[in-house]
């Protein structure tokens, strides 16, 4: 059953993620990528981690997905981005760009993220949010940045609609 | 190894199956949505002293939603030209299993809730988060220009409550130190119910959530008198039906959200039973939003910007040190 769900959720998220770079309509991209985070979101339930799954879906889909959506309405679908050529080229490279940080993470992971607490099934959240801001807090306000990035990518868009 | 009919008919009688289907779930909703719909009108005709819907039953036309149902189920289904066919007619649908979503977190009764999840209170808010972007896509799938302004206004409507939703909410989180709702609603049992201590975060909670809502006087994406029912202009007879139903089902989770949060939920004194205490206090939280409807003018958007941004997440911060003190000046908790 759990193996079903997990291939099941995982088909989800990788289909969606490539409809979201593939689609012609931006705002099906868009909403490709809220799915493909809503996948990834029941992913971390899967795991066991509903904490994280929930703020998944309140930041990326609550949040990201939003400004994303939002800019590409109002920039609108004929002033987006062209599609790209050198197609063949750029999923070689996304290939070789995710080995390489698979690699990095598997090799990295076992150092930077030992500690005495192995959050497992039946976590105490209490724990959870005292390890978060004691032992990890700086990563997480680096992840912070994400909803940063996230407006600043939407202001250019919204920018190059003046221009243009 | 049973038959399958014997397996089916174990599955239908479970508790579990019952839960979801009829009470709290499926029917129960459609039933308290159509019955809210009456009470709504009545009640705001009975505000504005007129009599409101009359004929469709022998006692106050009690049974006008199902009337207004029927009659919209049996309106043609246009879907206007140009219209993006696919996000018309899935953001309605995807609103209505939002709404029926948010009730299975909400504990009715002792033992009496589909869903008993850990995170219950940040997921019923995450969940939440992803209605403003059905209603943008609903909007923009109209292709036409009122439903997109609605849209629009719907985003930057979230983004001036929020925040401080959130906020207003970890007040109760921060004293009750879970985020279960049977956690929270058994810390009320021992502690008295938290709208004392918390009287500030509940009523940010109640403003916060109307605006949530879409309900007067934070009804700009609907605005009917400014753009036409916004979001909802083009759709037809049955989608409309399907768009309405999320509005009170919303209203329904938030009111239950709010005792729950505030008024102890189910608690009281065992005269009645727990669940009557349950719904006594969920419906006068929905007659008081009724009441807003009808007695405050809608704000503007800039105005509701201006005061999401500064005096709500100001009051919302104010609340969460309040919290602190309550926290760290009572160790017994």
């Amino acid at each position: 059953m759990t193996d079903l769900t997990f291939l099941a959720l995982a088909t989800v998220t990788v289909a969606s993620a490539i409809l979201a770079l593939e689609a012609r309509d931006l705002v099906y991209g868009a909403a490709a990528l809220g799915i493909s985070f809503l996948g990834i979101a029941g992913l971390f339930f899967l795991l066991d981690a509903s904490y994280t799954g929930v703020f998944q879906i309140a930041v990326y889909i609550g949040a990201v997905v939003v400004l994303i959506l939002f800019t590409v309405m109002l920039v609108g679908p004929q002033l987006g981005e062209p599609p790209l050529e050198l197609k063949r080229l750029s999923l070689l490279v996304a290939l070789l760009i995710s080995l390489l940080l698979g690699t990095a993470g598997s090799l990295t992971s076992a150092a930077a993220f030992r500690g005495p607490d192995n959050c497992s099934a039946g976590c105490d959240l209490i724990r959870l949010s005292t390890t978060l801001i004691n032992q990890y807090g700086v990563p997480l306000e680096f992840l912070s940045l994400v909803l940063a990035a996230a407006v600043i990518g939407a202001l250019t868009l919204a920018k190059a609609d003046r221009k243009g | 190894m049973p038959d399958p009919i014997s397996q089916i008919i174990q599955l239908v009688t479970s508790t579990y199956f019952l839960e979801i289907v009829v009470f709290p779930g499926l029917i129960s909703i459609a039933i308290l949505g159509a019955f809210f719909t009456w009470f709504e009108r009545k009640l705001t005709a009975r505000v504005q002293l007129r009599i409101g819907p009359l004929y469709s039953s022998p006692v106050g036309g009690i049974l006008q939603g199902f009337a207004d149902i029927i009659k919209l189920l049996f309106k043609e289904l246009i879907i206007p030209e140009g219209a993006d066919r696919f996000f018309f007619i899935m953001s309605p649908v995807t609103a209505l299993i939002i709404g029926a979503a948010l009730l299975g977190l909400i504990p009715f009764a002792p033992g009496v809730q589909i869903a008993n999840v850990d995170v219950g209170l940040p997921a019923f808010l995450a969940i939440l988060t992803l209605s403003p972007t059905l209603v943008l896509l609903a909007g923009w799938s109209a292709n036409s220009k009122f439903p997109f302004i609605g849209g629009l206004r719907a985003l930057f409507q979230q983004t001036a409550y929020e925040i401080p939703l959130w906020l207003s909410a970890l007040g109760v989180v921060m004293i009750t130190g879970t985020l279960n709702l049977t956690g929270i609603v058994q810390f009320q049992q021992n502690n008295g119910w938290l709208i004392l201590p918390q009287a500030l975060g509940a009523l940010l909670f109640i403003v916060t959530s109307t605006a949530e809502m879409e309900r007067l006087p934070f009804d700009l994406p609907e605005a009917e008198s400014e753009i036409m029912m916004g979001w909802q202009a083009e759709y037809p007879g049955p989608l409309f039906m399907l768009v309405q139903g999320p509005a009170f089902i919303k209203l329904y989770a938030f009111a239950a959200l709010f005792s729950t949060l505030y008024l102890g939920g189910y608690l009281g004194p065992a005269i009645i039973p727990p669940i009557v205490w349950f719904f006594l206090k969920t419906i006068v939280i929905i007659v008081a939003i009724m009441l807003f409807r009808s007695t405050f003018p809608r704000v503007r958007l800039d105005q509701l910007l201006r005061q999401g941004w500064t005096t709500l997440l100001t009051l919302s911060i104010v609340n969460i040190v309040i919290a602190y003190f309550i926290v760290v000046g009572v160790p017994a908790i």
